[in-house]
């Protein structure tokens, strides 16, 4: 940083803003057909050139287009390297381009006033969220094709919380195909245990975020609940793996509904209560007479967890793994709160 | 809706004014003719915002083949109208005029997004959400992101909201309330909120003369009545579903520290204490009876260290469940249970 200013006072330059220097970067990667060399870059383009020292001792700005690059690849910017046939190889005769098909929207996604509309409301969902910058991004880039949106009928105000910190570091990591490691408390047991896993879907079922990874050390296939992981979560330095199957996704939201609807309890509520109201909006199965209704769930722990909320307005008739969970929560509840406060 | 540019970040980071710089061209081109001012409305952005992104635009090209930025490698505008008129009109443009496309993750955030929309009184089963979702991921210069939403079930009783708030009605309905009192209700309803799998109606409340947040979970026998809502443009919504009252009460917890983003809407302050690994905060709720679930439902997460009537309400909460399992038989293991995502 010092060393920048100084340059700029030598040569009398006003500072050149960041996003000035990454827009001069892309019109002269768009407007080039076989790429230009790193040292053309530098040497020429705004923002690099008012530093570039012709000598040779460009390192500070080497490594300032190397973040650079960084920065427009995550943008979406199909930012290419190209390397030359004579000299496979050889960094310094790389060039970089940015070929304009890939770069533009394709003429057929287009969007209508009522699908710019549906747009701006999904990205409101996430305004609590990390994936609230992307979603912001994605409305700029669409608001250049000059639509406007259709001004909703009602009022409506969707949300969505992510209240995982691991949530963005493993999204990051699904992103970049990275292989992470965390520590993660599998229910039922007392202290985390260490993973090591290639990231390949992250769902959200349930009200609950999961990550659906391939487990390095159990090489094979596992879902964790982002809520279970402890502590950070760390990128292996180099890693890497080859992307999931387009849907991926989709497939996981598909078996954890399955195994949604193999677990079924029996639940029996206080009439007229809070557990009474809400839980039965859920039941698949109600005998109103016998106060009893019957509901799914995914995750013994994750449902106990719930239920114990309601205190005594719900009793688990069945399955006795549930009721075990549910008790042994409110004995533990109970033993933390009885007698004397002030932290035990 | 106030959606649209009502609350923006003030300092953008970079890469989203490179965004808004590459996203300005092709609009402006796509105009020809566009006063700052609708060019601001258009992005949801101040006028000044437009007329410095415009400057710099101006101001910029291509290094050419001198390296030297001549005045045919840049672009250019009408400099007259746009300082005299405030209107932009590109007349010369290099490298771009069309919109870019989405990145991996921009499309994936915008598809969960219609996924988790998809439980809305407006979209319930919509085909359109599925040819929008085919849309960005092809207008994504990679594959979306593996991300995904489960479609969840709408409540029943949002058609007749819904009904009531688009046609300006208002709505009448029983309440049970948080602490279990039921009521008769009439409200303005104004907007339908919803927070993860939960729904809300923001209303004016007739019998309170103030806005509340309902839970639609709460509601029965709505009716929707023939007269028209009242007139509260001159009153904001409140944004948060989550409103303090004068009976508010502070608590003091210790939590586990990678649960506090569960407590985040109860939080009377910033402030926390390490004390043995832990952190000892300050809650602030409405009433004991809203706290007792709170902590149970957090079993071993959270504990109430202070007051000591505030431990025994919830002690007593969770006695008064184990009670209910006493003559139980104790553990037995089923063998034919699944056990859910276990890593």
């Amino acid at each position: 940083m010092i060393a920048d200013v100084a340059v700029q006072r030598g040569k009398g330059e006003p500072r050149i803003a960041v996003e000035d220097r990454l827009f001069s970067l892309v019109l002269a990667l768009l407007a080039t057909e076989t790429g230009l060399l790193k040292a053309e870059i530098l040497s020429t383009v705004r923002g690099y050139a008012e530093r570039y020292d012709p000598s040779g001792a460009n390192a500070n700005l080497e490594r300032q287009f190397e973040r650079d690059k960084d920065d427009i690849r995550e943008l979406g910017i199909p930012l290419e390297t190209v390397e030359s046939p004579d000299r496979p190889g050889d960094n310094q005769s790389l060039r970089y381009r940015i070929p304009k098909g890939e770069y533009d929207l394709p003429v057929d996604v287009r969007f209508t006033p009522d699908e710019l509309a549906l747009l701006g409301l999904a990205a409101e969902v996430w305004r609590e969220a990390s994936l609230s910058a992307d979603s912001q991004r994605a409305l700029t880039k669409l608001r250049s094709l000059g639509i406007e949106p259709r001004e909703p009928v009602i009022g409506y105000a969707p949300r969505l919380r992510v209240r995982d910190a691991a949530f963005e570091p493993i999204r990051q990591a699904l992103d970049r195909r990275q292989t992470v490691r965390f520590r993660y408390i599998k229910p039922g047991e007392q202290s985390p245990r260490v993973r090591t896993v290639n990231p390949l879907a992250v769902v959200l079922h349930e009200g609950r975020w999961h990550l659906h990874a391939f487990d390095v050390e159990a090489k094979g296939s596992r879902t964790f609940l982002l809520s279970r992981i402890v502590g950070g979560v760390e990128v292996v330095p180099g890693s890497t793996f080859a992307a999931p199957p387009p849907g991926i996704q989709d497939r996981v939201l598909a078996d954890l509904h399955e195994l949604f609807l193999a677990n079924s309890a029996d639940l029996a509520v206080t009439a007229g209560s809070d557990a009474e109201v809400r839980l039965g909006k859920r039941a698949v199965l109600a005998d109103d007479d016998a106060g009893v209704i019957r509901l799914h769930y995914t995750d013994v722990a994750v449902f106990a967890d719930e239920l114990a909320s309601y205190g005594p307005e719900v009793r688990v008739i069945a399955p006795a793994s549930l009721r075990d969970a549910v008790r042994e929560r409110l004995a533990s509840v109970a033993a933390a709160h009885r007698g004397a406060g002030g932290g035990d | 809706m106030a959606a649209r540019g009502a609350k923006r970040p003030a300092q953008l980071k970079a890469p989203d004014k490179l965004v808004f710089l590459l996203s300005l061209v092709p609009y402006l081109l796509e105009q020809r003719v566009v006063d700052v001012a609708d060019a601001a409305a258009h992005f949801g952005t101040g006028e000044q915002e437009i007329r410095d992104a415009v400057r710099l635009i101006a101001t910029s090209g291509l290094p050419g083949e001198t390296g030297t930025y001549q005045p045919n490698d840049l672009f250019d505008i009408d400099w007259d109208s746009f300082e005299d008129d405030d209107v932009i009109v590109i007349v010369h443009h290099v490298a771009i005029d069309d919109a870019p496309r989405l990145s991996a993750r921009e499309a994936a955030a915008l598809i969960a997004g219609l996924q988790y929309l998809s439980a809305s009184p407006e979209n319930a089963g919509s085909a359109q959400l599925a040819s929008l979702m085919a849309k960005l991921t092809e207008g994504a210069s990679a594959a979306p992101s593996r991300l995904a939403v489960a479609e969840s079930e709408a409540d029943a009783s949002l058609a007749r909201i819904r009904e009531a708030v688009a046609g300006g009605r208002q709505l009448e309905f029983t309440y049970r309330n948080a602490l279990g009192h039921e009521g008769r209700r009439r409200v303005d309803p104004l907007r339908i909120a919803s927070l993860g799998a939960d729904w809300y109606l923001q209303a004016w409340c007739h019998t309170r003369e103030d806005f509340r947040n309902f839970r639609v979970d709460r509601m029965s026998d709505l009716v929707v009545a023939d007269a028209p809502i009242e007139d509260h443009s001159d009153r904001e919504v409140p944004d948060t579903l989550f409103q303090g009252s004068d009976s508010d009460l502070d608590v003091v917890v210790d939590v586990a520290p990678d649960a506090l983003p569960l407590l985040a809407d109860y939080l009377a302050d910033s402030r926390t204490e390490d004390v043995d690994g832990r952190l000892r905060v300050t809650l602030r709720l409405a009433h004991y009876h809203g706290l007792k679930r709170l902590i149970a439902g957090l079993p071993g997460l959270v504990t109430v260290v202070a007051p000591e009537e505030a431990r025994a309400v919830v002690a007593d909460w969770a006695d008064a469940g184990l009670a209910g399992y006493r003559d139980a038989p104790s553990s037995v293991p089923d063998d034919a249970q699944s056990t859910g995502p276990t890593g």
